[in-house]
């Protein structure tokens, strides 16, 4: 498959290639096995692990550069688990261009996992001034950014037209970068940050995403599901029918307590019917209520009807911690219990007393004309 | 001055004769450095006066109050504290009158509803009445009640709504009726463009808008500077629009002179600037009125026309009128409008009640001098350790629990506490002693709403593909830019900061189609109210495009005019000549003297 990243940027302005000295055309390989966690990275990394490289159909071809490989690093027991590229490419700014040479991660999803610096290449930027370590953590958080400004932005937008000539430079900002973009790339290196991104991000991921899902299969939707990286376990949800819902319960309980509140919404608003039909299947999800985010109660609360009265008597003893309509709905929910059940009578009586409470009035009017 | 005199008499259990006067705060004669919020009066009952001094205590709002007897009144004020826990009342005021201060402090209730400010002894006719702001931080005010009678007025809405009237003795429908042949209400970009294009094809046109300046998101008071292409009408737009500024820039002012201006230069727009509408009637399927209501003096006009347009960003005048409509997301097979990279973010497996939020946009500058700025415990669980000197776009909020409509006024002031907090966080920087709040909207920004239904839904797909339609009459270059909050992916975020997704698109086009009400006849619709799925909205929501669709309606309701027919009518039978119209808006038009 053929990736090209147009790399040449200001080809169209005049600039011209400047190769230097002992430049080379490709790398060689950086290391035939991954032992170690990369320098740069956003998964967790499980220590021991050695990875090993095998090849993909994948490529990403630099213009000038020819094809650099994209390989799959495998686990010993040869699963995948994440994909890599040693990358050398050219970053040309105010005519000249240099080499940049990175090793970069993707997740299996096709996600930037990671970097790692090449042996013997540093990065360089505004008059040849070599990156310091906050700047190659910095490339890294803004490589992280798969929303980041650079994706909706050409090269020559991103800058000012400066009105003095331009200075030489390997990677000089030509002209003032604009406040946002300032933020987001390191100073001084626009273009190197520029390029990586774009190569980072550009079609090769959803070339890897593509693969990993054609080669899914039950082993990597329980490696998914297990994972503590929160992307996996969106995709590996996303691809359960009801019978593996129930499979992976237990798993999906704890993501819901333990995980962030877009996957927990997505937990809630996905659980098959039969779990709102089950005493015992919903009552794990109710008892995470006081201890998950505001948006993941509002939409448990959406299944009050369908909860048992424990569930009232629960969320009772939780009175303080919902907003306004939260509460209105719980109250509405409970109407015909409040006279019956002396708990929920209780809890009510005691939440709309208690003086201190933002919603308390909201239970007390709904008292008062109980009465 | 404007007040309701009541000398009702009415019998209560003991047989006593009762004296009692209901008072609209937002009628004050001198309002002082309090400010009429009229946002939400459809929440919580009426307009109001708020005390938005930015921690600075306002000028006392004043008034003369004219008994006819004698007595001791119960004063009764309806305020609410608007940030309750364990922390002093932020919006604290006291009620004087006649110089003395009354006895209780004032904005300590939870939720809207009366709190007893004292008792006073009226020995004369005329007397004066202030509302006496202690803090700055938006205390307010609804109204102040004047009772003999040892009775509590009623605090729940329902019950509110009906002693309201029963007091004030209002009669059900407004006195006076006025005719126009377009009643455009909501004088947002979207409405200013349609009242022009209607004003310049020769159509009497009303203009309601429930502020004293135009332009709504893009007005000074709100300062969002205006995006998008001007498509077909440059000419009109140009008379509404905003330089490309920082959002919350004080250069809004400059085009609201522009736009005002240039509003009221047409002769044939009637202008109702603090008129808010409360009501439209439909019979049949056809709107017969929109009943409106002066913001500050409650005075009251009904509005008939043969053509309406819905233009109030909310879709008021459409939900009124019994238009079919949508709010949240759909799912992501319902249009098919999945972007497989941003997947639950963009658009959700199931559909929900997510939309995008709104902003309250702030500012602050360096002082000459050390400048002070207080603890504001209140706002803290919002700030938390954030800290910042001014607000952009991604000031945002929206959860699911809250609704942009109902729960606007929440919204607003979850706003508030995080400026109020973020600041009192930076102020606490030693680079930031000089540092002083210059302005902080109290109008709270919408992005989404009610979206009324057209013949046309406009979605995603039609921006991707850049379909082409034989009624397109709005086009459209910007990406398609849907807003989500990022505390979804983090809950170390603060929860009113968003980020925006952009799906870059071809050129698009939006059909007139979507410009009218699917089930009210003569009901047009301009704005971000227009007939959209929630993610086919994040392109077109930007003020020169829903200019560009109220000047597209302006002009279809000219030819409605000539040919006295409806709004469909138009794409069904004079589409041609509509399209012409629309297309004859790119060339400036040959002055009489010259033809």
């Amino acid at each position: 498959m053929k990736i090209i990243i147009v790399t040449l940027l200001f080809c169209g302005l005049g600039l011209v290639w400047t190769p230097k000295k002992g430049m080379v055309k490709t790398i060689e390989y950086q290391h035939k096995m991954l032992t170690k966690k990369p320098e740069f990275f956003a998964l967790q990394w499980q220590e021991g692990m050695a990875l090993k490289k095998k090849s993909t159909p994948f490529f990403i071809e630099v213009e000038t550069l020819g094809n650099q490989n994209v390989d799959i690093l495998v686990n010993e027991q040869n699963r995948p688990v994440l994909y890599t590229a040693d990358v050398c490419t050219p970053v040309c700014a105010d005519g000249e261009c240099r080499l940049m040479y990175l090793t970069l991660y993707w997740d299996l999803l096709g996600a930037y996992a990671g970097y790692d610096k090449v042996e013997g290449q540093v990065l360089t930027k505004h008059d040849h001034e070599e990156f310091l370590e906050q700047d190659y953590e910095k490339l890294h958080r803004l490589l992280l950014d798969d929303n980041s400004i650079l994706k909706r932005k050409k090269i020559d937008e991103l800058v000012s037209k400066p009105k003095e000539p331009l200075q030489d430079g390997v990677d000089a900002i030509a002209g003032a970068t604009i406040e946002e973009v300032k933020e987001s790339v390191v100073d001084g290196a626009l273009y190197s940050c520029y390029v990586a991104w774009n190569i980072a991000h550009g079609p090769i991921k959803g070339e890897l995403r593509d693969y990993t899902i054609a080669n899914f299969d039950k082993e990597m939707k329980g490696y998914m599901l297990q994972s503590n990286e929160q992307d996996y376990q969106m995709y590996a949800l996303g691809t359960l029918n009801e019978a593996e819902y129930l499979d992976h319960r237990d798993r999906i309980i704890q993501i819901f307590k333990e995980g962030i509140p877009l996957i927990r919404s997505y937990i809630v608003q996905n659980l098959p019917k039969l779990f709102w039909e089950s005493d015992s299947l919903q009552m794990p999800f109710w008892e995470s209520f006081a201890t998950v985010d505001i948006n993941s109660r509002s939409l448990l609360l959406n299944h009050i009807q369908q909860a048992p009265v424990e569930v009232a008597v629960l969320l009772g003893g939780n009175l303080e911690i919902m907003t306004k309509n939260q509460l209105k709905l719980y109250l509405s929910a409970i109407e015909n219990e409040v006279m019956t059940n002396p708990d929920i009578n209780a809890q009510l009586l005691r939440f709309a007393g208690s003086g201190t409470h933002t919603y308390a009035y909201v239970v007390a009017e709904f008292l008062e004309e109980l009465e | 001055m404007k007040y309701l005199l009541l000398i009702l008499c009415f019998l209560n259990i003991s047989l006593t004769i009762s004296q009692e006067l209901l008072l609209e705060a937002e009628s004050f004669d001198d309002k002082g450095g309090w400010v009429v919020d009229p946002q939400f009066i459809e929440q919580m009952g009426s307009s109001y006066l708020q005390a938005h001094g930015m921690g600075v205590p306002v000028e006392n709002a004043q008034t003369q109050v004219n008994f006819k007897n004698k007595g001791e009144y119960k004063v009764w004020v309806r305020t609410k504290n608007w940030v309750p826990g364990e922390w002093e009342a932020p919006g604290k005021f006291q009620i004087k009158v006649n110089g003395l201060v009354l006895e209780n402090t004032l904005g300590l209730r939870s939720g809207w509803g009366w709190e007893y400010a004292g008792a006073v002894q009226i020995t004369d006719k005329k007397n004066t009445l202030e509302l006496v702001d202690l803090t700055g931080f938006n205390g307010r005010c609804d109204a102040v009640y004047f009772t003999t009678s040892n009775v509590e007025p009623p605090s729940s809405s329902k019950k509110l709504a009906t002693w309201r009237k029963t007091v004030v003795m209002e009669p059900l429908a407004p006195k006076v009726t006025k005719k126009y042949d377009l009643v455009v209400v909501g004088g947002g970009i979207a409405g200013c463009a349609a009242a022009i294009a209607a004003a310049e094809q020769g159509l009497q046109v009303a203009l309601i808008h429930d502020r004293p300046v135009l332009g709504g998101n893009a007005s000074s008071e709100i300062r969002v500077h205006t995006l998008g292409i001007y498509g077909n009408f440059e000419r009109i737009l140009k008379k509404l629009d905003t330089e490309h500024y920082p959002n919350g820039s004080p250069e809004a002012h400059i085009d609201q002179i522009k736009r005002d201006n240039n509003v009221k230069s047409y002769d044939n727009i009637s202008l109702f600037l603090n008129w808010r509408a409360y009501d439209a009637k439909a019979v049949e399927n056809k709107i017969n009125y929109v009943d409106a209501r002066q913001t500050a003096t409650g005075e009251r006009l009904r509005f008939e026309a043969p053509l309406f347009v819905d233009s109030t960003g909310d879709g008021w005048i459409g939900f009124w009128a019994g238009a079919e409509f949508s709010y949240g997301r759909e799912s992501v097979d319902e249009y098919g409008e999945e972007w497989k990279e941003h997947g639950e973010l963009w658009s959700p497996k199931q559909p929900d009640n997510a939309v995008m939020g709104s902003s309250v946009l702030w500012r602050s500058f360096e002082a000459d001098q050390v400048e002070d700025f207080p603890e504001v415990p209140w706002a803290m669980p919002v700030a938390r350790d954030y800290a910042k000197v001014k607000g952009e776009w991604q000031w945002e909020f929206s959860r699911n629990d809250l609704h942009q409509i109902d729960d606007a006024e929440e919204i607003r002031d979850h706003m508030l506490r995080a400026i109020y907090g973020s600041f009192g966080n930076a102020k606490k920087l030693p680079e930031n002693a000089n540092r002083k709040l210059e302005w902080v909207s109290y109008l709270v920004g919408k992005r989404e709403s009610r979206r009324l239904v057209g013949d046309y839904i406009f979605t995603l797909n039609d921006a991707k593909s850049g379909r082409t339609f034989p009624d397109g009459v709005v086009e459209e270059t910007r990406e398609v830019d849907v807003h989500y909050q990022t505390v979804l992916e983090d809950e170390k975020n603060p929860d009113f900061i968003s980020e925006a997704l952009f799906y870059e698109t071809p050129k698009y086009y939006i059909p007139y189609r979507s410009l009218y009400s699917k089930n009210i006849d003569n009901l047009f619709m301009a704005g971000r109210n227009f007939s959209t799925s929630h993610i086919g909205l994040g392109g077109p929501r930007v003020m020169r495009t829903t200019g560009q669709m109220g000047a597209a309606v302006g002009f279809a309701a000219s030819l409605c005019k000539k040919y006295d027919v409806n709004p469909r009518d138009i794409y069904t039978g004079y589409l041609e000549e509509y399209m012409d119209l629309i297309e004859n808006q790119k060339y400036t038009p040959i002055p009489e003297s010259k033809k």
